[in-house]
C-alpha cells in the first residue's frame, strides 16, 4: 500500500501548465526523489501535496487522506522544509519552534522535549537562544528542519534544502534526510541536483516542463536510459521525451 | 475557528512587533514624546515670546519727529501706567523709510508729515507706518504703535464732542454683549474635542501599518508565510490572529498620542503657568483642554475609539495582504492616511452636518463625529447606534474580504 498516491494531477497558472498530468506513489518509508531542473513543476507538486495550492485535476492522497478535500488532517501528518530557509528574525530559535508547536496543538512540555530530542539530532545549540536574524545560512536551515519535524510528521517533503548552503551545512542535510526516516517516515526529496537524489533516494521520478517523463530506481533509470550517472540519464530522458528545449545563457 | 489558535497567531505577532525597535519608536514613543511636545511646546513657546516682546521697550524709528505732537509723543513712549512702551529714535527726511525696513535697519519705521498738525486740526491726519508683514516680531511692535495712536484718538474725539457739548457715547449708541451659552464638557474639552478622534484615526492607522505590514507582506518576504499555512492553523484563525495583532499595536499607538497629549498639556500648564499668566491658561485650555465626560459617556468614547481602529485594522490587513513585500505594502497604504485625515479635517465643520442622523452611517467619519460629541457632553442613542453598527458591519465586511482574499493562490504566491 502507497503512503503518498499521486493520480493525474494537473496545474495550470494560466496559460503555463505548471503540473501537467502527473502521476506517481511512494510507499511507507521510502525515500522518493523529484528531480527537475527549476520550473519543472517540482514545487508546484509539492505545494498542492502540502495543500498550498488545489489541483485543477486529478487526485493526490496522503496516508489515505485527499489533500483537496481533508487539507486540515493532511498538514498534522507532513513536514516542509524548503530553502528559502524563512524564519521570523524578532524570535529566538526556540520561540519559533514554541510558535509552531503551538500551531500544530503541542503543550509546552511537548514542545521542549522534543526539542530537546532535536537538539542532540541537528546540534541546534546556540540556535535556540539566538534571534533567527543573527543565523547564518547553516544555522536558519537547522531550525527549518527542526520546525518541519517538530511534530513528528509522517510524512516529509525536501523542496530545495540545500538551495545556497555551503559544504558543511549542505552535508549535515543530506546526513539528516539520510538518517531521521530510518524506515518509519516517507520522504519526497525534490532537486535539481542529480548527485544528492543519486545518494538518498531509492525511487525518483524525472519531471521536466510539468510531464513525468520517467519513474523508477535510480538504477532502474541508468539502465533504462543505459548512462553512467543521473545527469546522464536526466539528459537523455528529456531528450527521447521529445520536449527538449534549446537552454540559452 | 478556534480561539486558542487565534490567540498563539495575534501573540506571536505582537511578541515580534514588540520587539521591532523602529515600530516602537515611531508608533509608540514619538507619540507619547515628542508629538506633544511639539504640538504644545511650540504654542508656549511662542506665547512667551509674545510676552516678552510686550513688556519690551521696542525701538521705533521715526521720519518727521519733530511734527509729532506732544501728547502723541507721549502716549507712544509710555503706556496708560507711565511705563515705558516704545523707543523713538529720530531718523532725518532724507532716509527712505521702506529702505530702513527693508534692510532691517529697523522693524518699523513711523513718517509723520510736516503737515500733520495742521491736516489734525482739519481731520485729515495720516501717519504712516512701515513694516514687513508677516514678521512676526515687526507685527507685534506695529501694534504697540496702533494701540498708542488709536488711544491718541479716542482722547481727540472725547475732548471734541465735549467741545461741542456732546459726550463720547454718542459714537456707540448700540453695543453687542456675546455670551458664551457651552456646557462645562463644551467649554473644557478645548481642542481635545477634534484631537482625540484625530489622534485615533490617524495613529491606529500609523500604529497599525506596522504590525499589519510585518504580518502580511513581511510574512511573504521572509519566507514564512508558506510553513505557516502548512501547519494545520486555519486562514480564518491567521487573518484574525493578525487583525487583533494590528488593532492592539493600533489602539496602543493612538492611547500613546492622547496620554501624551494630555498628560503634556498638564505639565506644561504646571511649568508655566506662573510664567505665562492669562494666556498660559488660554492656551492650555484652547489646546489641551481637560475632559468632563461621565463614565457612560466615557465607555461611549472608549468602544467608539475600538469600533474604529478595528475598521481601520481590518482594511490594513485586506490592504498590505496583497503585497509582496514591505515596500510594496507601504505604497499602498501611504494614500490611506488621506481616507482618514480628510473626515478629521471635516470634523471642524460638524456643527453643519451634525443634525443629519444619516451622516452616522458613514464609516470613519461617524466615528469622529461621535467621539466629537461625546467630548462636547453632547450625546444621542440613534448617532451612536448608527456610527457603531456601521462600524461594526464595515469591519466583517473587510475581514471576509480580507479572509477570501488570504485563500486566493493569486494572492499568497503573488512573489
Amino acid at each position: 500500500m502507497s503512503v503518498i498516491e499521486v493520480q493525474n494531477l494537473q496545474k495550470s497558472f494560466g496559460t503555463l501548465k505548471a503540473v501537467d498530468n502527473i502521476s506517481f506513489h511512494v510507499s511507507p518509508g521510502e525515500i522518493f526523489g523529484l528531480l527537475g531542473p527549476n520550473g519543472a513543476g517540482k514545487t508546484t507538486t509539492l505545494r498542492i501535496l502540502s495543500t498550498l495550492l488545489k489541483a485543477d485535476g486529478g487526485t493526490a492522497t496522503l496516508n489515505g487522506l485527499d489533500v483537496k478535500k481533508q487539507s486540515e488532517e493532511v498538514r498534522k501528518t507532513i513536514g516542509v522544509v524548503n530553502g528559502g530557509m524563512g524564519l521570523y528574525d524578532r524570535l529566538t530559535g526556540l520561540e519559533v519552534l514554541r510558535y509552531f508547536g503551538s500551531l500544530y496543538s503541542m503543550s509546552k512540555v511537548a514542545v521542549d522535549k522534543r526539542v530537546k530530542d532535536l537538539d542532540d539530532l541537528l546540534h541546534l545549540g546556540a540556535t535556540l537562544n539566538r534571534r533567527c536574524g543573527d543565523f547564518s545560512t547553516g544555522m536558519k536551515q537547522k531550525i527549518v528542519i527542526a520546525r518541519a519535524v517538530l511534530h513528528d510528521p509522517s510524512i516529509i517533503f525536501f523542496d530545495e534544502a540545500t538551495n545556497g548552503l555551503d559544504v558543511m551545512a549542505r552535508r549535515a542535510v543530506l546526513d539528516f534526510v539520510k538518517q531521521y526516516p530510518d524506515g518509519k517516515r516517507t520522504v519526497i526529496y525534490s532537486t535539481h541536483i542529480m548527485n544528492e537524489v543519486e545518494e538518498l533516494c531509492s525511487r525518483a521520478a524525472v519531471i521536466y516542463g510539468g510531464k513525468l517523463i520517467a519513474e523508477d530506481t535510480v538504477t532502474g533509470l541508468l539502465e533504462k536510459t543505459q548512462t553512467k550517472n543521473l545527469e546522464q540519464a536526466f539528459f537523455s530522458l528529456v531528450e527521447n521525451s521529445g520536449l527538449a528545449k534549446e537552454v540559452t545563457l | 475557528m478556534r480561539p486558542t489558535m487565534i490567540w498563539v497567531v495575534a501573540s506571536k505577532e505582537l511578541l515580534s512587533t514588540f520587539r521591532d525597535r523602529r515600530a516602537i519608536v515611531s508608533s509608540l514613543l514619538i507619540p507619547l514624546l515628542v508629538l506633544p511636545l511639539i504640538m504644545l511646546g511650540l504654542p508656549f513657546a511662542l506665547a512667551s515670546f509674545f510676552e516678552r516682546e510686550d513688556a519690551t521697550v521696542s525701538e521705533v524709528a521715526v521720519v518727521g519727529l519733530d511734527n509729532l505732537p506732544e501728547e502723541l509723543r507721549t502716549q507712544l513712549e509710555q503706556d496708560e501706567t507711565n511705563e515705558a512702551r516704545l523707543s523713538l529714535v529720530k531718523i532725518e527726511p532724507s532716509e527712505s523709510p521702506t529702505t530702513l525696513v527693508r534692510e532691517d535697519q529697523y522693524p518699523v519705521v513711523l513718517e509723520v508729515p510736516t503737515t500733520f498738525s495742521n491736516d489734525l486740526s482739519t481731520n485729515k491726519a495720516t501717519l504712516k507706518l512701515y513694516s514687513k508683514q508677516g514678521n512676526v516680531r515687526a507685527e507685534l511692535i506695529a501694534s504697540k504703535v496702533q494701540d498708542a495712536v488709536n488711544a491718541f484718538r479716542t482722547n481727540l474725539v472725547a475732548e471734541r464732542l465735549r467741545q461741542v457739548g456732546l459726550d463720547e457715547n454718542v459714537l456707540e449708541p448700540v453695543n453687542v454683549e456675546t455670551i458664551d451659552a457651552s456646557s462645562q464638557a463644551e467649554r473644557s474639552s478645548g481642542l481635545l474635542a477634534w484631537l482625540i478622534p484625530f489622534f485615533i484615526a490617524v495613529w491606529a492607522l500609523a500604529g497599525g501599518q506596522v504590525a499589519a505590514i510585518d504580518a502580511t507582506a513581511g510574512e511573504k518576504e521572509r519566507g514564512t508565510l508558506e510553513p505557516l499555512l502548512t501547519s494545520p492553523v486555519r486562514r480564518a484563525e491567521v487573518v484574525v490572529g493578525k487583525f487583533l495583532a494590528t488593532l492592539t499595536f493600533g489602539l496602543l499607538a493612538s492611547l500613546m498620542a492622547i496620554v501624551g497629549y494630555v498628560v503634556s498639556g498638564l505639565l506644561l500648564r504646571q511649568l508655566f503657568a506662573n510664567q505665562l499668566g492669562e494666556s498660559g491658561d488660554v492656551i492650555v485650555s484652547t489646546l489641551g483642554g481637560s475632559l468632563d465626560v461621565s463614565p457612560l459617556s466615557l465607555l461611549v468614547l472608549v468602544l467608539t475609539a475600538l469600533f474604529l481602529a478595528a475598521l481601520i485594522a481590518s482594511l490594513l490587513i485586506g490592504i498590505t495582504m496583497f503585497a509582496r513585500s514591505f515596500k510594496e505594502a507601504q505604497s499602498y497604504v501611504a494614500p490611506l492616511s488621506f481616507l482618514f485625515i480628510l473626515p478629521a479635517i471635516g470634523l471642524q465643520l460638524a456643527d453643519f452636518f451634525g443634525q443629519n442622523p444619516f451622516i452616522y452611517l458613514v464609516p470613519v467619519l461617524n466615528a469622529l463625529l461621535l467621539m466629537n460629541d461625546t467630548v462636547k457632553g453632547r450625546q444621542e442613542l440613534l448617532p451612536i447606534l448608527f456610527t457603531w453598527l456601521s462600524l461594526i458591519a464595515f469591519t466583517a465586511l473587510l475581514l471576509d474580504f480580507a479572509y477570501r482574499s488570504f485563500r486566493r493562490e493569486s494572492v499568497i504566491f503573488r512573489t
